[in-house]
């Protein structure tokens, strides 16, 4: 009986979160009708010294009604940027891997994000600390292109 | 009440009698570095004893290298979001040790604590000698190997490690006490893990 009731409150929990999870999403949907475009929001990199290196991450919204491609990223901090993702190899042990396309399917959204998907900016060009800002540009297989003022922070 | 149920009965009780007592024995000790000691360089090019010279404070501890973009910088991030939160015990340290010892040099560390505004006490940005830290990270069970290589467009060649991911809790004793997936441990709960020391 307890089992039971242990099993009952857990698949309770599962349902109430997983609820939250399409509440939240559906949220990320109605912002999305309400878009044109490709789009770049959220944007925001963590501090690195020159000549090292340091990641940005941002939310790319595609509105059109036709699927997109991410082909290249520039930044004006770094002599190289390029998308990466980071993932966990084997328990505990962190890896990283390039994207040198992304996909970006129409009508949807990527989100590039700590520990996922990142841009990877390399040999800056002058230090990134926290209240730095620099611009980010993101051009797509369509054609458009996307330039993004990125704030620095922890 | 059947035979069966009292015996589901006594295994319930017995085993909130075993969570009761591990809870209320305070944080276990999960290992022992108090005999250890390790000959590094912090960022000014100091000579610093690990974890001797730490001996007496709490110390929270993060392992990365500067050549990492996302999950090394987002421990450094946390290291600091965790001073940040002010809970920790006064005297407590924060320290940020290289498995990269080649590249990561106490010039470069200098650097990468300054871009974190972390270049000052108490945190310490720790290099040594490659098999003094080698031997290090097999203490602490920290791996790595090398994932990938290529060349920026500057020409220089860059190689990336894959890592262990940690932060960890060492009391005043030289003890581990927490030990944390460094980049993806809630910050607050290592704050309030802190506070217990």
């Amino acid at each position: 009986m307890k089992a039971f009731t242990g099993i009952f409150f857990t698949f309770t929990a599962l349902l109430l979160l997983a609820s939250c999870q399409q509440e939240s999403n559906n949220q990320a949907d109605d912002e999305l009708m309400q878009g044109e475009g490709i789009e770049v929001s959220d944007a925001w990199a963590r501090p690195g010294a020159e000549g090292r290196m340091s990641a940005a991450y941002f939310l790319v919204s595609n509105f059109n009604d036709e699927d997109d491609v991410l082909t290249n990223v520039e930044a004006d901090a770094a002599q190289t940027a390029e998308v990466h993702e980071s993932y966990e190899r084997e328990e505990g042990m962190m890896g990283m891997r390039a994207v040198p396309q992304l996909d970006v399917p129409a009508q949807s959204s990527v989100r590039f994000e700590q520990g996922g998907l990142h841009v990877m900016l390399m040999d800056l060009t002058r230090q990134l600390s926290e209240g730095d800002t620099f611009q980010l540009t993101l051009t797509f297989q369509s054609g458009d292109s996307v330039s993004v003022d990125v704030p620095v922070r922890l | 009440m059947t035979f069966s149920t009292l015996r589901s009965a006594g295994i319930f009780l017995s085993c909130l009698l075993f969570i009761f007592l591990l809870t209320s024995c305070g944080p276990d000790r999960l290992d022992d570095y108090s005999d250890e000691s390790f000959e590094l360089v912090n960022q000014d090019g100091e000579s610093v004893t690990f974890p001797d010279d730490f001996r007496g404070s709490p110390l929270v501890v993060g392992f990365i290298y500067t050549n990492c973009p996302d999950i090394c910088s987002f421990i450094t991030a946390n290291v600091r979001k965790i001073y940040n939160a002010d809970t920790y015990p006064e005297g407590t340290q924060f320290a940020l040790i290289t498995f990269d010892p080649e590249r990561d040099r106490p010039g470069v560390l200098k650097s990468y604590a300054a871009a974190f505004e972390m270049d000052r006490a108490p945190f310490h940005f720790l290099t040594g000698p490659p098999d003094e830290i080698e031997t290090l990270m097999n203490r602490v069970n920290i791996r790595k190997a090398v994932s990938s290589e290529q060349t920026t467009d500057s020409g220089e060649s860059i190689y990336f490690l894959s890592h262990s991911d940690k932060i960890l809790l060492i009391d005043s004793q030289s003890r581990l006490v927490f030990d944390y997936g460094g980049s993806m441990t809630p910050v607050d709960i290592v704050a309030e893990d802190l506070g217990k020391l």
